[in-house]
């Protein structure tokens, strides 16, 4: 079993861009994004939760989508650009969305914002007047328990308002 | 005035805590780490009732990696837990009663050695009869799961002659309402990590909703003195009442303390679910009569609830369901009968709304079904029967007078859903041929930015849709009395300090806890409303059981309004030490300052003469003030009676869709009369966020189980509300005033909006479809109809 277990975690080399950064990794091919995330480079703004891709705590962007960090394995990120909440705007600056979020109070706990913010940002980016269906179907894998996404709606339509999506400083 | 941000002006504040959360920056205790961290897990039974026969641990200790294997034999000190009644076994001696009992606990270098230690942990069981229906288990030929038999605790309440009320009657409903094993589904689950110190204490970095109590019961589990040990628990992502209890803690630490390492637990989902509080599920079954005026003379409950295999507080909670199944009303004779029974299902404990819940859906879904039987307005059948200002309480015990009751129940009629009701019905009794057309959505009066974007295409998508035959539209309502504090009979202590620091800040230390709720953006803000503060002339510290005072727990809806108390109490004591010592330093007379942004001020100028860092520096002792007092009770014996009350008025407008069953709510109004607003934003999410859980106790939440086994496992089929379902507008009004001379301040608006939803709902699809729903959540079968084309047996060509 223990050979079995030495055999599954043998590393393989994992080469990706994380928050603009290079990145190389020695990591078993399976490993969770998340874990790696989390637990080995300390990003820990992105959550874990249902791990089954039902919650969106998890929430990164890869090359720009929004994925599931919890469902993607480490041979998967190869070669892509992977942005964390810590990554979306440059250090010590807000997002607008984050801005948004900060403003209006789109969160309570807070645990369920980072991934929120990164799906919001993804939604807004691909379409900056979303219809509420479109806002609907791109948060409908985003769970927040404490607000019952009336401060989430109204950062997201104090974010539309705004318009521009480029960063502050 | 709805409350939004709009109407709040410059008292909607971006909360202290909000950079952190919206960066992704702030450490929740589950995020951290140590160095030369192990990660521990626990093995919990598989079976939901079994005798251990043996627990065979070697070979797991074997394993290269493995630190340690604990079992009930290595528990120093009490080998049990729980708040009120500690018979929760940390780790099982004989017996298992439930699937997340606790077996044995292993830390190991890594989460997937801890994996495979705990699969090299042999038990053997021999299995027991399962006990998993309440009724079943209160026989007396039933298995029983403790020496003091299945009914952990009963709850009476008689009154007046009830047969005789009954006889009176000129009508009777009687009916038999359940709820379900509702989830609290935070989104952080359980975790967190586990310190021994170079000194020999014991740090604690674990959510809780009061920071002593867990250091009480760790102290007795571990056989240390409370001194040893020190608990940090805020922030938290979420509680909901289910983190109250201790989880994850008593591992922790036993493991970090074998092992001396630090260790770190963070409970999957699935162990989560497991091992974790749920909702009380109960079966209240109620027969009340009136008279022909529409007065309330009989009213006779019953209600069995399950407690699952241990105490927590089940106790407490029927309590509480016991004085709401009463309510806000007023009975000629009342008999309330109640039984809170062990069985071998999940766990069941506190949970946001307190057993209120389940009694508000039952007592409410009475008057609704009464209203009916007389041909009345079911809302002024509450107004005939409210209690009114100067009545006592639900057991007719002393309670502090408001005219929340009336202002509430006022403010329903007047509300912008209700008027578009009226406008409904009115269009549709002038055209009874085309009643959907009438439905199309009003313009929205006030309407808040979320309401333009909920409503601006959902109003194009209902208008469209509303023509289909198979929507129906129906509107409902209820009325919430809801009791805050702990209630009498359980210590209710509260209490706070301020401190100028040596650091020139302002420190205000509480004991409570910040899971969400804004706990520290309301004392932040009452600090500067109150004193004239800035907020960033202010350090707050909560969560840390070194550095605060006794508070009490953050439970019941009690923390704000306790924290408005202390500052009550400090403000004056505290203010004139700040202003006596500046005085002597500014050789000014003490009437000629102020307390100001950033320092002592002129009074009149407002000029700053002296900053608070100079202020501490000169200070020959440090400046502090500190108040300990309890939550006012009221003056009874009765257990469990309340003292202050929030009342809240609920109307929805809802959807059914006759061809699948599902409703969909449209639209929401909440008025709540909870003394004055401390923190907009706050107030504002505390309803939104409880309507919320309140809407998918009512249609979706439900951890199902079988023969005492878990068929939910996660929230792939733990179906809380997505933004989908929380599409309607949903409207907020804060009714402020108090009586004149009321010294108690803004009550607990906590829980509150978790109670009325699910009625009004049930009562919105009565009269949508005219079918009485009495289980939750609402099986969509049972709004099924089948269409008239199938009916007719003939298809259009
Ligand atoms: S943790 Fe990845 S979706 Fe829930
Ligand atoms: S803010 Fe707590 S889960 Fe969304």
């Amino acid at each position: 079993m223990i050979d079995k277990l030495a055999a599954k975690q043998a590393d393989a080399k994992l080469q990706c861009e994380i928050n603009g950064s290079p990145v190389t990794l020695e990591t078993p091919p399976t490993r969770k994004l998340l874990q790696i995330l989390r637990d080995d480079l300390g990003l820990t703004g992105t959550k874990r939760s249902c791990e089954i891709g039902r919650c969106g705590a998890c929430m990164v962007l890869i090359d720009g989508k929004p994925v599931n960090s919890c469902l993607t394995m480490a041979y998967q990120c190869t070669g892509k650009s992977i942005t964390t909440i810590e990554g979306l705007a440059p250090e010590g600056g807000l997002h607008p969305v984050q801005q948004c979020f900060l403003e209006e109070g789109g969160y309570q706990c807070g645990y369920c914002t980072p991934g929120m913010i990164v799906s919001v940002t993804s939604l807004l980016e691909r379409s900056p007047k979303p219809s509420m269906e479109e806002i609907e179907e791109a948060l409908s894998g985003n769970l927040c328990r404490c607000t019952g996404y009336g401060g989430i709606l109204r950062s997201i339509s104090r974010a539309i308002e705004r318009g521009g999506m480029a960063h502050e400083g | 005035m709805a409350l939004n941000r709009e109407t709040s002006g410059n008292r909607w504040r971006i909360r202290p805590d909000g950079p952190g959360k919206v960066t992704g920056g702030l450490a929740y205790l589950t995020d951290l780490s140590a160095p030369n961290m192990l990660h521990g897990l626990v093995l919990r039974s598989p079976h939901a009732h079994a005798r251990i026969a043996e627990v065979r641990t070697e070979e797991a200790l074997a394993l290269p990696g493995v630190h340690a294997v604990l079992t009930h034999a290595d528990v120093p000190g009490l080998n049990r837990f729980g708040i009120a009644h500690p018979d929760h076994p940390v780790f099982c001696e004989e017996r298992v009663r439930f699937v997340g009992d606790a077996v044995a606990a292993v830390a190991a270098d890594s989460a997937e050695l801890a994996m495979e230690a705990l699969a090299r942990i042999e038990v053997d069981y021999e299995y027991l009869p399962v006990v998993s229906d309440p009724e079943l288990a209160m026989r007396e030929d039933a298995p029983q799961l403790h020496e003091r038999g299945n009914i952990q605790h009963r709850n009476d309440y008689v009154r007046g002659d009830v047969e005789a009320a009954f006889a009176a009657s000129a009508h009777i409903v009687e009916d038999t309402y359940e709820t379900p094993r509702q989830m609290h589904t935070y989104m952080e689950t359980e975790g967190g990590l586990f310190v021994p110190e170079a000194d020999g204490r014991l740090t604690v970095y674990s959510a809780t909703q009061h920071g002593l109590m867990d250091r009480m019961q760790l102290a007795r589990i571990l056989a240390r003195p409370e001194a040893d040990i020190r608990i940090v628990s805020s922030p938290i992502g979420g509680s909901f009442g289910g983190k109250d209890e201790l989880n994850v803690q008593p591992y922790g630490a036993l493991l970090a303390l074998a092992c001396g390492r630090p260790v770190k637990l963070h409970n999957n989902r699935f162990e989560s679910v497991r091992a974790g509080l749920k909702r009380h599920p109960m079966r209240i079954t109620m027969k009340t009569g009136v008279d022909a005026g529409g007065k309330l003379l009989a009213h006779r409950v019953r209600i069995v609830s399950d407690a699952g295999p241990y105490s927590t507080l089940s106790a407490e909670v029927l309590n509480f369901a016991v004085e709401h199944t009463l309510g806000a009303y007023r009975y000629e004779a009342v008999e309330v009968r109640s039984f809170c029974v062990f069985t071998n299902n999940g766990m069941s404990g506190e949970f946001r709304g307190f057993g209120g819940n389940q009694a508000l859906f039952a007592l409410e879904g009475q008057l609704d079904r009464l209203a009916d039987k007389l041909g009345i307005d079911p809302w002024e059948l509450r107004r005939r029967n409210l209690r009114q200002r100067g009545d006592p309480g639900p057991f007719e015990q002393p309670i502090a007078q408001t005219d929340g009751a009336r202002q509430v129940w006022e403010a329903l009629p007047a509300s912008r859903l209700w008027l578009e009701r009226a406008e409904a019905a009115a269009a549709a009794e002038a055209a009874p041929a085309a009643p959907t057309a009438s439905a199309a959505p009003a313009a929205p009066l006030g309407m808040t930015p979320d309401a333009d974007l909920r409503s601006a295409s959902s109003g194009t998508a209902e208008a469209a849709t509303l023509q289909l035959p198979w929507l129906k539209i129906g509107y409902g309502a209820s009325f919430v009395m809801h009791g805050a504090g702990l209630g009498v009979g359980i210590p209710d202590p509260a209490g706070g300090r301020l401190t100028l620091a040596p650091d020139g800040k302002i420190e205000a230390a509480f004991g409570y806890e910040e899971f969400g709720q804004g706990l520290i953006a309301s004392l932040e803000q009452m600090l500067i409303e109150k004193f004239g503060f800035a907020g960033s002339d202010l350090r707050l510290v909560v969560g840390d059981t070194d550095a605060v005072p006794d508070s009490g727990s953050s439970t019941a809806s009690r923390a704000t309004s306790m924290m408005w108390q202390a500052l009550e109490r400090m403000r004056e004591p505290f203010a004139h030490s700040l202003l006596q010592v500046a005085s002597r330093v500014l050789v000014l007379p003490k009437e000629r300052l102020r307390i100001g942004e950033g320092g002592v001020c002129d009074a009149a100028s407002g000029e700053r003469l002296l900053a608070y860092r100079e202020l501490a520096q000169s200070a020959a002792e440090p400046i502090a003030c500190e108040t300990s007092f309890s939550y006012p009770a009221s003056p009874v014996e009765r257990v469990g009676a309340h003292y202050l009350y929030t009342y809240c008025s609920v109307g929805v407008k809802v959807e059914v869709n006759t061809l699948t069953g599902r409703v969909r709510v449209l639209d929401q109004f909440h008025a709540v009369a909870a003394g004055p607003v401390v923190n907009p934003q706050g107030f504002l999410g505390q309803i939104e966020g409880g309507a919320s859980m309140a809407l998918g106790f009512t249609l979706t939440e439900d951890a199902v189980m079988n023969s005492g086994m878990y068929l939910t496992r996660n929230l792939d089929s733990y179906l809380v509300p997505t933004i989908a379902e929380q599409r309607g507008r949903v409207e907020v009004l804060p009714i402020e005033e108090l009586p004149d001379g009321d010294a108690h301040g803004p009550r607990g608006i906590g829980e509150v909006g978790s109670v009325g939803l699910a009625p009004a709902i049930a009562q919105a699809v009565f009269n949508a479809v005219g079918k009485r729903v009495s289980k939750l959540p609402i099986d969509p079968a049972e709004l099924q109809e089948v269409p008239d084309i199938v009916k007719e047996g003939s298809c259009p060509v």
